[in-house]
């Protein structure tokens, strides 16, 4: 474990080299480059604003700063997982012919995720100007809930990078989990609008508390329950453990099985 | 000059032969309740003992699949050895067969970096020595050119020159002439005799057998992942031809 630690120090620069080349990667030949990552959730935001204010007329105050609020929270933990998912399958050519650490991809697409949230916050910002909207300082708390969200995806993002190499499948169940994923979290409708068995299951879901914490801070001014922050503490704990064991289990024989 | 750089104890390496390439969980999981052995062990391999020492060229010589590749991935970390032990003294860069693992939709510029910080190196020291790595390679028309629309020549030589940019203490060449042109190949060896005379190490692998009598001071052939041969380049050049020989009747 410290030959892993002492190995990742040395090559840490490398980290933000990947995050880096992979957003350059991600947008190559579009006209619009980087703009994608601030112009794509906007156009979610507002095909989900249509029809939940005007189709199903859900009342929730604030609703497009709600919506938008629940929506980069998502974003964060989506970009970072599927990034995460092709961070070693996409560089086989390199981790075939050069030695790095095979931790540095999934925690760089971490990171990649990390300065796409950055980019999607500055546009939340302008929303609430153009909205007239304040939000109380309680706002502030929306960092340590922001760097909880990065560890959890960090904990998923090790072992789906090496499982991915190994097993083809995690890609296609991966993207049905994020999108059941999607419509349990409260993204947009509100989590008591639930029936009670569903929340008593997905309370434990650390997504359903991130999510209902951010919307807390920032728009009703009030800190997060200690019951969201247990949870969500609890069930990211297990989510690190048990993704850095699959994670271990994986890795030295990764590049001779891909 | 008698200081050893790389010294390889008793290394083996067993390969899985998949025979019905299983990647995905359903098929292993009827793999699993079928219970039939679905992989053969191919010893890649087989207790491999040699060092080279500081300012040597090493070559190895030998037919596809004896082994030659596997060995130097070991040699860079990039596999695991399953017994033995690998020890080398300073940094070692491999440039093998095709390239520095350059990503292709990114250019050559980019890549000399993501290669340079990789191999452990800050910003500045690589900002340095990007000027130098794609004078060196000839490329200076095609810096900010992506790899994907780089002839294989002009990859190599971008991964050679990235590689002595970097100085490492031990140089992997994994058939590294093969593609470059006669000029650039000149300038290789020059290269590759300075290295020396710094008492920098070099393994060099090739199925040309010129190069391998004309540089390397020792020789190892290697046959089915056995060492075979190990001594002066001439004498594992006579074996390695004789044993060719033998096969061809």
């Amino acid at each position: 474990m410290t030959s892993i630690r002492e190995e990742m120090w040395k090559t840490k620069g490398i980290l933000f080299n990947f995050a880096i080349s992979d957003l350059k990667v991600r947008y190559r030949n579009s006209v619009l480059g980087i703009l994608w990552s601030v112009i794509e959730p906007l156009l979610l935001l507002g095909v989900l604003f249509v029809v939940f204010s005007t189709i199903f007329k859900f009342e929730i105050e604030n609703f497009p700063i709600y919506l938008l609020l629940g929506l980069i929270t998502w974003n964060f933990f989506k970009n970072g997982t599927s990034i995460a998912l092709g961070s070693l399958t996409n560089r086989s050519a390199f981790i075939s012919q050069i030695y790095f650490p095979r931790a540095i991809p999934g925690l760089s697409a971490g990171v990649t995720a990390a300065i796409m949230l950055i980019t999607e916050l500055v546009i939340l910002g302008i929303f609430m100007a153009v909205l007239n909207f304040t939000p109380s300082l309680t706002i502030l708390y929306l960092i340590p809930i922001f760097l909880l969200e990065f560890i959890l995806i960090l904990g998923i993002a090790l072992p789906l990078s090496v499982l991915n190499a190994k097993f083809k499948d995690t890609e296609f169940i991966w993207g049905v989990i994020l999108q059941a994923g999607f419509f349990l979290t409260p993204i947009f409708y509100q989590f008591d609008m639930l029936p009670e068995t569903a929340r008593n299951i997905l309370q434990f879901t650390p997504m359903v508390q991130i999510v209902t914490m951010a919307h807390h801070v920032t728009l009703y001014g009030e800190l997060p329950s200690v019951n969201s922050i247990l949870y969500a503490i609890f069930s990211i704990s297990i989510i690190v453990v048990i993704g850095y064991l699959i994670f271990r289990k994986f890795q030295a024989r990764i590049v001779e099985e891909m | 000059m008698d200081e050893i750089s790389v010294n390889i104890k008793h290394v083996s390496k067993k390969f899985r032969l998949y025979h019905e390439n299983r990647t995905s969980i359903y098929e292993s999981l009827l793999g699993y309740f079928s219970r039939k052995k679905h992989y053969e062990t191919f010893q890649a391999l087989d207790d491999i003992t040699f060092d080279v020492k500081k300012g040597e060229m090493f070559g190895i010589i030998g037919k596809n699949g004896s082994g030659k590749t596997t060995l130097l991935r070991i040699l860079s970390h990039i596999y695991q050895p399953d017994c033995g032990s690998v020890d080398i003294k300073g940094t070692i860069i491999p440039v093998l067969a095709l390239g520095l693992g350059f990503h292709p939709e990114l250019t050559a510029t980019t890549n000399i970096v993501q290669s340079g910080t990789l191999l452990g190196f800050s910003k500045k020291e690589i900002s340095d020595k990007i000027d130098d790595v794609i004078k060196f390679a000839e490329l200076e028309k095609f810096a900010d050119v992506k790899i994907k629309n780089f002839s294989s020549g002009m990859q190599m030589r971008l991964a050679f020159s990235t590689a002595v940019q970097v100085d490492p203490d031990v140089l992997i060449l994994d058939e590294v002439f093969a593609v470059g042109d006669l000029n650039f190949q000149k300038k290789c060896f020059n290269t590759i005799m300075d290295f020396k005379k710094r008492g920098k190490s070099i393994i060099f692998v090739s199925h040309d057998m010129a190069p391998i009598k004309d540089f390397c001071d020792r020789a190892m052939f290697l046959n089915r992942g056995k060492i075979d041969t190990i001594g002066t380049p001439d004498d594992a050049i006579a074996s390695y031809v004789d044993y060719l020989g033998k096969q061809n009747i």
